[in-house]
């Protein structure tokens, strides 16, 4: 009697080989970061910690909003600087249209490589050493790492275009500049917008956590809160910082909306 | 005005384009071109007809060298384009219209800034960036956009188009560039069989009264014969045969698509 099965025994077994080997690797991973159970007991201070958090001074609310501003700020001046960059870096890093795949093009992934591995809080650290304090550092930080983000997706984007633009250019005697202008960059427009409204919306969440290391923003609040031990300031702090996403949220998918 | 004066040495002088033992052999190894010879001359509308990989889009596409030949010489009024560098390609290319089978509008820009593209050869890269053409190509524009029946899609985005009104803009497109001749790859492929010969009566009334010569890669014989006033078969890469419509009969026809030779009849 003919039989079908959807899997061959050969295939279950594999398949039960990975899951056991999942689970080897979780139990392997735990004991190699040396979880210190007899300390799990001090978890009660935790209640305690998160207790005097409770309740939230509110009347310390209306001096966050001139920090929760700036971070706003920094979010957009980091992102749009960040976009004006990626774009010539996208450009020289789409193997179809760089003008030299031995010069431009490695220039163009190794920016992208070097923004990309560096994280903000990183890049953060190394301005606030180099300018001092401050929100400009911040955005500096936002506007590296974003370069790189943007920069690899638009690049992908341009590898995908329809050549046939480009080859019709060519055909009217149109030169490279005009080539970009006219058949590359109308091809990814809707692309450089919804992607830089979604690193907004990332830059806006971190340039929270910027000014812990002293980069501007509203982070700074929350750690000067905290090493005062005004618990009940640092959760008001929390809570701007809260709604302030919830709004960049909605603002973010309302203008993603209107490009699609 | 289509007479070339003296500058082309090759014997017919009335020859506005020339090629010469033209090959292309790709990196796949494939011998799309094995040494094709040909002329055009001033308003003449010729259709190169074969099978498909016969090499008659690569065989257009090497004019104007959006492939680049192998050998052989292209000569478009005296002038060999294979010869150019980059810049003077370039310019050269304004020179040369091009039709292409998939349209190759830019589908975000209007009707308008699509015909206008066709004149960026003559554009500065900083008035292109802000859009501004001059004055007389913006009126020539509208001008032959009327000419193709597209005057009030002029600020129709070009993807709100059907298919055969796209095909009009990308003749309009050819036309604005005020070119010596016009290269035409499978015009009608996408195109339902009514359409096709709107867009084939309108590349021929171009032809016929701006006295413009038009080279055309056509995979539907009927249509080559119809309109061409000469036909060029390819096959394998080579020229097979180049002579009146009236001439392609149904042995030319055998030779072309069987690749049955004289000697097997």
């Amino acid at each position: 009697m003919d039989k079908w099965e959807p899997k061959s025994r050969k295939e279950k077994f594999r398949q039960r080989a990975l899951i056991v080997f999942a689970l080897a690797l979780m139990v392997w991973s735990a004991l190699a970061i040396d979880v210190q159970w007899s300390t799990m007991g001090g978890l009660s201070a935790l209640g305690d910690v998160i207790g005097s958090f409770f309740p939230p001074d509110l009347g310390y609310v209306p001096s966050l909003l001139q920090p929760a501003w700036e971070t706003f700020e920094m979010a957009i001046v980091g992102t749009l600087a960040a976009v004006v960059m990626a774009v010539p870096v996208a450009l020289i890093s789409a193997k179809n249209i760089t003008p030299s795949k031995t010069i431009a093009y490695p220039i163009g992934r190794a920016i992208i490589v070097v923004s990309r591995s560096i994280h903000e809080i990183i890049w953060a650290l190394i301005f606030v050493a180099a300018l001092g304090l401050g929100p400009f550092p911040g955005t500096l930080a936002l506007g590296f790492r974003s370069i790189g983000f943007l920069g690899k997706l638009l690049a992908e984007e341009i590898e995908g275009i329809d050549e046939g633009q480009i080859e019709a250019m060519k055909a009217c005697g149109a030169n490279q500049a005009q080539i970009i202008l006219f058949a590359v960059l109308p091809q990814i427009k809707p692309r450089i917008i919804g992607l830089t409204i979604y690193r907004w919306d990332i830059n806006f969440r971190m340039s929270t956590v910027l000014g812990i290391v002293g980069a501007g923003g509203i982070g700074y609040e929350i750690q000067s809160a905290m090493q005062r031990f005004r618990y009940s300031q640092a959760s008001s702090v929390i809570l701007v910082i809260l709604v302030m996403v919830a709004i960049g949220e909605i603002v973010s998918a309302r203008l993603r909306e209107q490009v699609t | 005005m289509t007479v070339n004066e003296s500058k082309n040495k090759s014997e017919s002088s009335n020859s506005i384009l020339v090629v010469e033992n033209l090959k292309k052999t790709y990196g796949t190894g494939d011998e799309a071109l094995k040494g094709v010879s040909f002329e055009v001359g001033g308003g003449e509308f010729v259709s190169i007809v074969g099978p498909s990989g016969a090499g008659k889009s690569t065989l257009i596409r090497c004019i104007n060298r959006l492939v680049e030949p192998d050998s052989g010489k292209v000569l478009l009024e005296g002038t060999d384009i294979i010869k150019l560098g980059k810049g003077e390609l370039t310019k050269t290319r304004r020179d040369i219209g091009m039709i292409f089978q998939e349209f190759n509008l830019v589908e975000r820009l209007s009707v308008m800034e699509n015909v206008l593209s066709g004149r960026l050869g003559y554009t500065s890269t900083l008035n292109s960036f802000l859009r501004r053409f001059s004055d007389d190509d913006i009126s020539f524009a509208l001008e032959t956009l009327k000419r193709v029946g597209l005057r009030e899609f002029a600020d129709n985005r070009a993807d709100e188009l059907s298919g055969g009104q796209r095909q009009r803009v990308g003749i309009a497109r050819a036309v604005v560039q005020r070119p010596r001749i016009i290269l035409v790859d499978e015009p009608t492929s996408s195109l339902d069989p009514e359409i096709s010969r709107n867009v084939m009566d309108l590349i021929e009334e171009v032809s016929v009264e701006d006295d413009m010569p038009v080279l055309i890669n056509l995979h539907d014989v009927d249509l080559a014969k119809e309109y061409g006033e000469r036909v060029i078969g390819l096959r394998d890469g080579e020229k097979i045969f180049d002579d009146l419509p009236e001439e392609f009969d149904e042995q030319a026809m055998n030779r072309l698509y069987r690749g049955a030779s004289d000697e097997e009849f």
